[in-house]
């Protein structure tokens, strides 16, 4: 009886998720969605979401692998705070982190210091890319966090002791070792970038052909009604969905998100 | 050779108190102690992984406070031996190569001959993973050895392997220790080890340590109870073994006794004062040793009494308090005491 309600209510929750796709691909035929994604707005689209979260994504790499190596093996004052405040994007809604973005660029001395330096955070993409980050660090974080904590210190004790400094012992050995964490955080960082809307809608705003990436494309031609359009763009978002997710299963299976 | 003055660490969960420790040039020296007892971070600490809250280092008189592992020519074997997963064997093995001023073809060279020595040159294209456990550590030992360092520090180095692994590699590190003549610091928990290997024994605990002396000596006149019950052995002698006629004769400090256990050159004896007989009356029965001399020592332990007698060399004998009596034992007496070839062990 157990395994039959519960394996019903599985296969229910699978149907809904696949008729969700199924509406979405069903809504346009093959030669419509083709014109469209060569449509000169759709392929702007596809290339300011791959630039932007190329790059948000290799941010989050760059500034994840020293942190969370701090996190994972050293201890300091505040560590316990810490830890929770680079968590807190997780929670926070998008929307929220946008706010506070705008907020920071667009009205702080600082953000304007940066303006005046030719760093322009507000209706730019270089604010799309901001926003990918501070919605998606956390997630790279946690899992670099829990690949390098699984990793013993005495990889690199050995390596020291074989001639390396502390610095070439970890691009040696716990660096190379974490390449599965680092897979799995990378694309799932980079597929969340791809499809971040709340807050890059709140930095960078909706302009047509400007801060257009794929997620604010089905925004703004669903609002318009240029179905076959949206259609295409999330199409688009949900190919890369599937890739990524197989990706991640395949190379970071063992890691736990949350 | 290396000198340790007054060494603190506190790293909350394990820590070092004021340990002071000189171990000489060439020397195979044993740290045993108990789990927890501080071992490994004293080794991790003479590398230089950490940095003691006060006290001094000094390897062949230099002050090394300041020197980073890496310029400590200082190699380390851990237990789990810390094979880097993601490099073939012969990766491994070379690693510490790469920081040395030698071409490519001299790195394979080095690392051809330390992995035929060690007998891991059919796995060199191998990756770690995919070993068992004395191969792996005899690989983490090569990679050990393969720099030529001054030290070799080796943590537990046979804890997590079986028995049999465990004997031959026992005697492979002696062999190495012969054959390169490094100054080696062992850390384990077996007596065994210790007593086999070591040229001198440090014993520690709760971070202390609480005797030194040579592997006899700290046998012997253990100078606390928790090293006696630690060391768990009484009747434990070192000898020479000579195998004829599938017996194996055993000389230790001139008397002869036989062991079924085959097994020749240097060993160590051990008899359990359980099972050895004693009689005031010459014993005749299938018991291979027999020898007699006076009780030395009576100790009444409740239920058992402890005797010593002294045959030439000390055997404790144990016996239950009733037996005493029976027997009409006292300080003094002169007894015969006989033992079984299979009672005894030998290693």
């Amino acid at each position: 009886m157990l395994k039959i309600v519960t394996i019903s209510i599985t296969l229910l929750l699978t149907i809904f998720i696949l008729s969700l796709i199924i509406c979405i691909v069903t809504q346009t035929n093959l030669h419509i969605l083709l014109t469209s994604i060569a449509s000169e707005e759709i392929r702007f689209a596809i290339k300011l979401s791959l630039l932007t979260s190329v790059i948000s994504t290799l941010m989050c790499i760059m500034v994840s692998i020293p942190a969370s190596y701090a996190l994972a093996r050293y201890n300091f004052p505040g560590k316990t705070l810490i830890n929770t405040i680079v968590d807190l994007p997780l929670a926070l809604p998008p929307l929220v982190a946008g706010v506070g973005l705008l907020l920071l660029f667009g009205t702080t001395s600082f953000g304007n210091w940066l303006a005046d330096a030719g760093l322009e955070f507000i209706f730019t993409p270089l604010g799309i890319i901001i926003a990918q980050f501070a919605v998606n660090i956390s997630f790279m974080l946690r899992i670099l966090r829990s690949t390098f904590e699984g990793i013993s210190p005495r990889y690199e004790y050995v390596a020291q002791t074989l001639g390396c400094t502390p610095a070439q012992a970890f691009f040696r050995t716990t660096l190379p070792m974490s390449k599965n964490g680092l897979m799995a955080g990378g694309i799932i960082t980079w597929s969340k970038g791809i499809g971040e809307f709340g807050a890059a809608l709140m930095v960078a705003g909706a302009t047509r052909m400007k801060t257009e990436t794929l997620p604010i494309s089905l925004y703004l031609n669903m609002s318009c009604g240029d179905l076959d359009m949206a259609i295409a763009a999330a199409t688009i978002l949900i190919i890369i969905s599937f890739i990524s997710l197989y990706i991640f299963e395949r190379r970071g299976g063992i890691f736990h998100l949350y | 050779m290396i000198r340790i003055e007054n060494v603190s660490k506190d790293l909350g969960e394990f820590k070092l108190d004021d340990v002071s420790l000189h171990v000489n040039e060439g020397e195979y020296f044993i740290i045993l102690g108990p789990t927890g007892a501080g071992k490994t971070i004293l080794i991790e600490t003479i590398a230089g992984i950490y940095r003691p809250d006060c006290g001094r280092i000094f390897l062949n008189g230099i002050d090394v406070m300041d020197l980073p592992p890496k310029d400590r020519s200082i190699s380390m074997v851990y237990q789990d031996y810390m094979l880097f997963p993601h490099l073939t064997v012969e990766k491994n093995i070379g690693f510490g190569l790469r920081y040395q001023n030698i071409t490519s073809s001299e790195t394979e060279a080095e690392v051809n001959e330390i992995a035929d020595l060690l007998g891991v040159s059919h796995l060199l294209n191998r990756y770690p993973g995919t070993l068992s456990g004395g191969e792996q550590q005899r690989i983490a030992i090569a990679r050990a050895v393969v720099t030529k360092p001054k030290v070799l520090l080796l943590d537990e180095p046979l804890s997590a392997l079986d028995n049999r692994t465990t004997e031959r590699l026992r005697e492979e590190l002696g062999k190495i220790h012969r054959l390169t003549e490094t100054t080696t610091i062992h850390v384990t928990h077996s007596f065994e080890e210790a007593f086999s290997l070591g040229d001198r024994i440090a014993v520690m605990r709760d971070g202390q340590i609480i005797q030194v002396g040579a592997p006899d000596y700290v046998f012997r006149k253990p100078n606390s109870e928790f090293i006696a019950d630690f060391v768990g052995v009484e009747n434990l002698f070192r000898g020479k073994s000579v195998v004829h006629d599938g017996i194996s004769e055993v000389h230790a400090d001139g008397i002869c006794m036989l062991s079924s256990t085959l097994k020749s050159g240097d060993v160590s004896i051990s008899v359990r004062p359980e099972d050895i007989f004693i009689s005031k009356k010459e014993i005749d029965s299938s018991a291979r040793n027999s020898f007699s001399g006076n009780i030395m020592e009576v100790k009444d332990m409740g239920a058992l009494v402890r005797l010593v007698v002294d045959v030439g060399i000390p055997f404790v004998v144990a016996l239950t308090k009733r037996s005493y009596e029976d027997l009409e034992l006292a300080y003094g007496t002169r007894v015969h005491i006989a033992f079984k070839a299979s009672a005894t062990h030998l290693f």
